[in-house]
């Protein structure tokens, strides 16, 4: 009988070797068909889900809390070691089996969705990848090793956002939400950090410092207030990755990261409140946002948004297990609406005729008591996407860009070189188009 | 008053400016039409260079792309020398060189083509590197003038314009798609019924609004404009003088700022001149309210725009220009020495016919190589399949006739049926079968217009419950719209947050077993569907309502047809067709079109002859009037002879799945069961082939037998993942006007699309008229949509599907915000074979001069070469080319006939794309 904590480190670590495996025989040179990629694919995540079933079933018979695997340290630096310690529990092993049931559905999906795309095999690596680095966060034993997951994920997403690199939008946008992520992922590692230095003695304030940095990189990630403007942005990758990640599982992790802080957030309650007020101000203006929302994946991201703010909020008032099986039925509703949304058409097409060409109005329920002004200004603070870009595109952007600016030119100024781009006079019209 | 005139002037302007906009309506409904319908009164060569100038987009495919097919051998040199053969020629040498042979030496040759970019490398390490090309490059350089820097004087310019552009495209098209919207958003836009910028101004005009800094003051400037009262027109003007233009630059500007998103701009245009094109939400759209609205983003971000960057590169064009020389003349046999000892005129001759032979104009020689290969292996087997035999008479009664939509893809379906049936004849016709309808279905919501877009349908025909079903329609239609509220709703619940989180935390897990078998198991799920519908809401069995006694109208349409109108459409389609004697029992009409999911562009995939939609309620029409006996009495009287015992069926054939559907059945005559037995078992084995046939073309696919492509065919258009449902027209290159006897029992390949036309029974040219009055137009846009989607993807087409998303239920963008894209997927043209479309027509070259007289826009098709022409005479089969206003004898290079048992030998095995063939098993019967 293979021991739990053998098929534990298996589990996470086999997207993991498949990704260096298939990234080796490319590097290689090996000519690598799109069936041979699909069928490993196949095997891996039939494996794993396997694997997952083995640790439900070994946990449940013998009433284990925990399954924890130890493989010892990565390195160590003086005092400071890095410990490879794998851990599932009752929170991880939901996210484990999502992440391998998901991920396993959407690389059947991809199989025929990005057959004969030059990118396949990139795709296919970087889904690996990611959830090589979504097992790591939900199994990491410590908030050291999650790093690593956290950052593996971060990457993935934002390479398969910039996929159609041939496009400048996609990567600019791409480039917008990697932003987004670095600054928000500072919160993780700074808070890690503090947990180190306080080591096994937290303090209160120590534990609010540590959640509210927490706090930070969980809303990063999960797009909520005021970074939920990166989501539709994120909406240029092929659509299985769309779904893998905004629909299922990589906008979870941040409320996965706040399960994780839960022992804190006890210590904390007015950072605990807070993440529920961050959660709700979240949900309504998303759902407020989702509303004026007139395309179909960008209306999906917001609806994503809302429910994750929800999440949040069950989180800080502590309400764990719900949350979990919220967060379950999220992913899988919002999976499968992502993987239908280039059938929007067609089935609104359908639903429109069997409704006899009477679809419900919407949009008139209690917008109805409202004043005409108030609905349309409530109409144009959804359609800017509840200020939230442009906010911090003020705040925190321009002062940012003027500030290198400056740096960029004082450099050059002091080096005596030319800078290598020309500002120029805006031309009128006329000129413009002479 | 002086201001009338002006906003006259500016609306003319923006008119005549907008016609450059793609003509691309709401997608639920595609017709294929001329990408470059507006520079269609221009020869297709200068027309694509115009639109490439004005578009910025590429003319042809690239000139990398056509030297493969040329090491490939699917150019050949005979073929450059052909084209060469009609070009003007001039000495630039005495004795030694003329401007043809330069041109063949450098499109035969391997020259490659540089760039100011990699030129210094190319010298030092590459391919210019060796000594003699360093030193021809050398006396090139000297003698041309050394080296000249083009200062990018524009980039400054474009840069500001790039830089609005970034600023105001996402406000702008979001506006767009929120006012457009079918249905998609929760709230719809308020007071749209004002038109676009009167809701946009009412939107952002009240204080309050926090704005992006680049669009800081659009709320003033807005506040501005409803206090001046100015209408859009006037906007436009004002908006026009702030950016300091004048009335002679008001077009360039109108022009530039029109097709910086041209597909949203387009859909204001196609929904301003046609607002019946709105799918579910009616708007009132103009082009002017969308400029005024772009103008006004402009003037404001312009103003906030205090400097912009601007890359400064220069590319030196003289040192490309010399390497060029030296690498062209070398290949010529000129070294550097040849070149220094020149004198001065000839080497200015040389150097001038090189820099004469740019990029563009060698693409289109090789381009015109290209599709003169094509014409070859076309026309060559053609009339040596004619000059071998007799052409097989009709012996005896067929055993059924079978008509199908002139369509590519149902030339495999026709093949294929004749291979199964030897005894069968099969006919193309256009597929709305001459009935031009406005027609509800009983599942429909509203009612369409069932024919070709050119056409108003003036009679309705509506879709009932039959006899004794009327009480179980009744409850279906009540059960499907309860369901239809149900999931709606369900589906806009799971959006929003306290609905949403009912559903997705408490039944939300159950969304694993629709996600698990649609992707793992369509065809089940599908199945498992289907049966769950029969039983919750089972079908009814219908009848058409189509016939008019007196002076009914349905929705201020004649109701139906009279007797008279019956027959005159019936016999139309039956006398174009050649078919008015030696009926079958059996005549079965198919009509078609194509189911699939993950799709946006699914209608594209329909029946163009129906304006984009299921050619289906056609061919049942058509049967249902030809069975009605004083129709045929009618008929009898306009020379068609139906003999009492003939039996119509109309059928639905879908290209995706290759299912088959015949209609009222039952209502069969019981003498005629083994006649429609027998034909219906045939036509399960065709489609069965049929599958086969397409399935060798999809990489995905592995092989198998009939049954086995068919069952793939049909999860093709259940998938949900699937973004090729079928490859639809993705290789039409040929339309063949004349009877079956020409073809049948030729391997087309599913390229060509074959209309039914007997010359022989039409010696007014009638009909010739009225086919090529329809056809010319549909198949020549199809054609050539399938050609600029392909040349360029990414600009005349929309680029791969993959990150589509659908906006408003009116298109698909790129991403969250992107223009508006129109023309074909990459998905839908990747294997396609860009070349205008070859027209043979059974007809003698004066007779068909005479017709293109008669019609002017057939006219323009042929004259200004957007299609290619050729004609086959009826009695010798000999055929004669098009070429510069003459018809010319076909030149044949001696074209290979190669003869095999069955479609199956030919293809199996091969995905590319076949020559001619002939399948034996048929030639034996003929």
């Amino acid at each position: 009988m293979v021991s739990s904590e053998l098929i534990l480190g298996a589990v996470v670590a086999l997207p993991g070797l498949v990704f260096a495996l298939v990234t080796m025989l490319w590097l290689l040179g090996a000519p690598l068909k799109e069936r041979f990629v699909v069928i490993v694919t196949a095997i891996t995540y039939s494996v794993a889900v396997l694997g997952v079933l083995a640790l439900f079933v070994e946990m449940s018979s013998q009433g284990l809390q925990q399954i924890l695997a130890s493989f010892g340290n990565w390195f160590k630096l003086g005092a400071y070691e890095f410990p490879l310690i794998l851990k599932v529990d009752r929170v991880s092993l939901p996210f484990a089996a999502l992440t391998v049931i998901l991920t396993g559905l959407v690389g059947a999906f991809s199989a025929r969705y990005m057959h004969r795309e030059p990118g396949f095999l990139r795709f296919f690596l970087l889904l690996h990848l990611f959830a090589f680095g979504a097992l790591v966060i939900f199994t990491a034993g410590s908030f050291d090793l999650l790093i690593a997951g956290w950052e593996f994920v971060g990457l993935t997403s934002v390479l398969l956002i910039a996929f159609f690199h041939e496009r400048p939008d996609p990567v600019s946008n791409a480039l917008r939400v990697f932003a987004v992520y670095r600054g928000c992922d500072i919160g993780l590692l700074v808070g890690v950090v503090v947990l180190h230095h306080y080591h096994d003695h937290v303090t209160p304030g120590a534990a609010a410092l540590v959640s509210l940095l927490f706090l930070l990189a969980a809303s990063g990630k999960s797009a909520q207030f005021p970074f939920s403007g990166w989501l539709p942005r994120a909406m240029e990758g092929p659509t299985p990755s769309s779904a893998i990640f905004y629909g299922a599982i990589s906008v979870h992790a941040g409320a996965y990261l706040m399960l994780r802080t839960r022992p804190y957030l006890e210590m904390a309650p007015q950072v605990a409140v807070l993440v529920v007020a961050v959660g709700l101000v979240t949900a309504v203006l998303a759902t407020l946002v989702g509303r004026a929302c007139s395309d179909v994946k960008t209306s999906l991201a917001y609806a994503s948004v809302t429910q994750v703010g929800v999440i949040f909020a069950e989180i800080g008032m502590g309400w764990e297990t719900l949350a979990l099986v919220h967060i379950c039925g999220h992913a899988a509703v919002r999976t499968l609406q992502f993987l239908r949304a280039p059938s929007a058409l067609h089935e609104f097409h359908q639903l429109h005729a069997a409704a006899g060409g009477e679809l419900g109005q919407t949009g008139s329920h209690y917008e109805a008591f409202l004043p005409v002004a108030v609905r349309a200004r409530l109409y144009r603070f959804a359609l800017d996407r509840a200020h939230m870009d442009t906010l911090l595109d003020r705040i925190v952007v321009a002062p940012l860009v003027r500030v290198s600016t400056l740096l960029n030119r004082t450099e050059y100024r002091m080096e005596g070189k030319p800078s290598g781009a020309r500002v120029v006079r805006v031309p009128v019209a006329g000129e413009a188009d002479a | 008053m002086g201001s009338e005139t002006a906003t006259h002037s500016i609306e003319h302007i923006v008119r005549h400016a907008a016609h450059l906009l793609p003509a691309q309506g709401p997608i639920g409904v595609f017709v294929h039409h001329n990408t470059l319908h507006a520079f269609q009164h221009l020869p297709f060569e200068e027309g694509v260079l115009a639109a490439a100038r004005t578009f910025g987009t590429e003319p042809y495919l690239d000139e990398e792309a056509y030297r493969a097919e040329m090491r490939q051998g699917r150019i050949q040199a005979s073929d450059i020398d052909f084209v060469l053969a009609g070009e003007p020629n001039a000495v630039i040498l005495a004795g030694r060189l003329d401007r043809n042979t330069l041109r063949r030496s450098w499109l035969v040759g391997d020259i490659p083509e540089f760039d100011a970019a990699t030129l210094d490398w190319e010298l030092e390490e590459s391919r210019l590197s060796e000594e003699g090309i360093r030193k021809s490059f050398d006396v090139c350089l000297r003698r041309m003038g050394g080296s000249r820097h083009r200062e990018a004087d524009l980039m400054r310019a474009s840069a500001t314009l790039q830089r609005i552009d970034e600023v105001i495209h996402p406000w702008l098209i979001r506006l767009c798609g929120s006012y457009l919207d079918q249905g998609m958003a929760y709230w719809p836009m308020p007071s749209r019924e004002d038109g676009f910028y009167r809701s946009v101004r009412d939107l952002l005009a009240p204080k309050g609004m926090l704005l992006p800094e680049g669009l800081r003051g659009l709320d003033e400037a807005f506040r501005k404009q409803a206090a001046a009262g100015w209408g859009a027109g006037q906007v436009v003007e004002e908006m026009l003088a702030e950016l300091g233009c004048d009335e002679s630059q008001w077009e360039h500007v109108v022009r530039r700022e029109l097709l910086a998103l041209a597909g949203w701009a387009g859909m204001f245009q196609q929904l301003e001149q046609q607002p019946a094109l709105a799918p579910h939400v009616r708007l009132c759209c103009s082009v002017l309210d969308y400029l005024a609205v772009r103008l006004t983003l402009h003037v404001v971000a312009r103003r906030n725009l205090r400097e912009v960057e601007a890359a400064t590169a220069a590319a030196d064009e003289g040192r490309v220009a010399a390497a060029r020389l030296g690498v062209v003349a070398r290949e010529l046999g000129l070294e550097a020495e040849d070149l220094e000892s020149l004198p001065e005129a000839g080497f200015c001759r040389l150097a001038d016919a090189v820099a004469q032979f740019d990029g563009l104009e060698r693409r289109r020689l090789f381009h015109l190589a290209y599709e003169r290969r094509h014409e070859q292996q076309v026309l060559g087997p053609l009339q040596r399949f004619r000059s071998a035999g007799q052409l097989a008479g009709a012996e005896g009664r067929p055993a059924a006739q079978v008509f199908f939509c002139i369509d590519d893809r149902e030339e495999s379906m026709r093949r294929h049926l004749e291979e199964v049936d030897p005894a069968v004849e099969t006919f193309g016709a256009a597929g709305f079968f001459g009935v031009a309808i406005d027609y509800a279905g009983i599942d429909d919501p509203g009612a369409v217009s069932l024919c070709p877009i050119v056409v108003t349908p003036q009679h309705a025909v509506r879709e009932k419950p039959a006899e004794g079903y009327r009480e179980q329609h009744g409850r279906r239609k009540a059960a499907r719209r309860f369901l239809a509220q149900v999931l709606h709703n369900g589906s806009v619940g799971s959006r929003s947050m306290v609905r949403g989180w009912l559903a997705t935390a408490t039944l939300g897990l159950f969304s694993l077993f629709p996600l698990i078998a649609r992707i793992l198991s369509p065809r089940v799920y599908g199945r498992l569907r289907d049966q769950i519908n029969e039983i919750l809401v089972p079908r009814v069995e219908t009848e058409l309502a189509f016939t008019r006694k007196g002076n009914e109208t349905v929705d201020g349409l004649a109701h139906g047809f009279s007797v008279a109108e019956k027959a005159e459409r019936v016999a139309g389609v039956l006398k174009g067709a050649g078919l008015v004697r030696n009926f079958a029992r059996v005549v079965i009409v198919l009509g078609h079109g194509s189911t699939s999911i993950n799709n946006p562009h699914e209608s594209a995939y329909d029946c163009g002859a129906c304006g984009g939609r299921r050619g289906g309620p056609n061919a049942r029409l058509f049967a249902a009037m030809a069975n009605q006996p004083e129709v045929r009495v009618e008929l009898r009287r306009r020379g068609v002879e139906v003999p009492e015992d003939t039996w119509f069926v109309g059928g639905y054939h879908d290209t995706c799945s290759d299912g088959i559907t015949l209609f009222d059945v039952q209502a069969t005559p019981e003498t005629h069961n083994a006649d429609l037995a027998r034909i219906h078992g045939s036509l399960d084995k065709a489609r069965a082939r049929n599958a086969h046939e397409r399935g060798r073309r999809f990489e995905f696919w592995r092989g198998g037998s009939g049954e086995a492509a068919l069952a793939h065919a049909e999860e093709r258009s259940e998938h949900l993942a699937e973004p090729r449902p079928e490859y639809g027209h993705s290789t039409n290159a040929v339309c063949i006007v004349g009877r079956r006897a020409s073809t049948r029992g030729l391997f087309l390949d599913r390229r060509a699309f074959l209309v039914s036309y007997d010359a022989g029974e039409d010696p007014t040219d009638e009909y010739l008229a009225r086919q090529l009055g329809a056809v010319v137009p549909v198949c020549a846009g199809i054609s050539l949509e399938y050609y600029f989607s392909r040349v360029d993807n990414e600009r005349y087409g929309c680029g791969t599907k993959l990150p589509h998303n659908v906006a408003g239920l009116v298109g698909v963008m790129n991403g969250h915000a992107s223009d508006l894209r129109t023309g074909l997927t990459w998905q839908m043209v990747e294997i396609h074979e860009p070349v205008r479309i070859l027209f043979v027509i059974e007809t003698t070259p004066e007779r068909l001069l005479k017709v293109m007289q008669g019609n002017a826009a057939v006219r323009e098709f042929v004259e200004n070469r957007w299609i290619r022409v050729s004609t086959m005479d009826p009695a010798s089969g000999r055929i004669h080319v098009y070429r510069d206003s003459v018809f010319e004898p076909l030149a044949t290079e001696a074209e290979e006939l190669p003869a095999v048992a069955s479609s199956m030998d030919w293809y199996r095995g091969k995905r590319q794309h076949l020559p001619i063939a002939r399948i034996g098993s048929l030639q034996e019967v003929a």
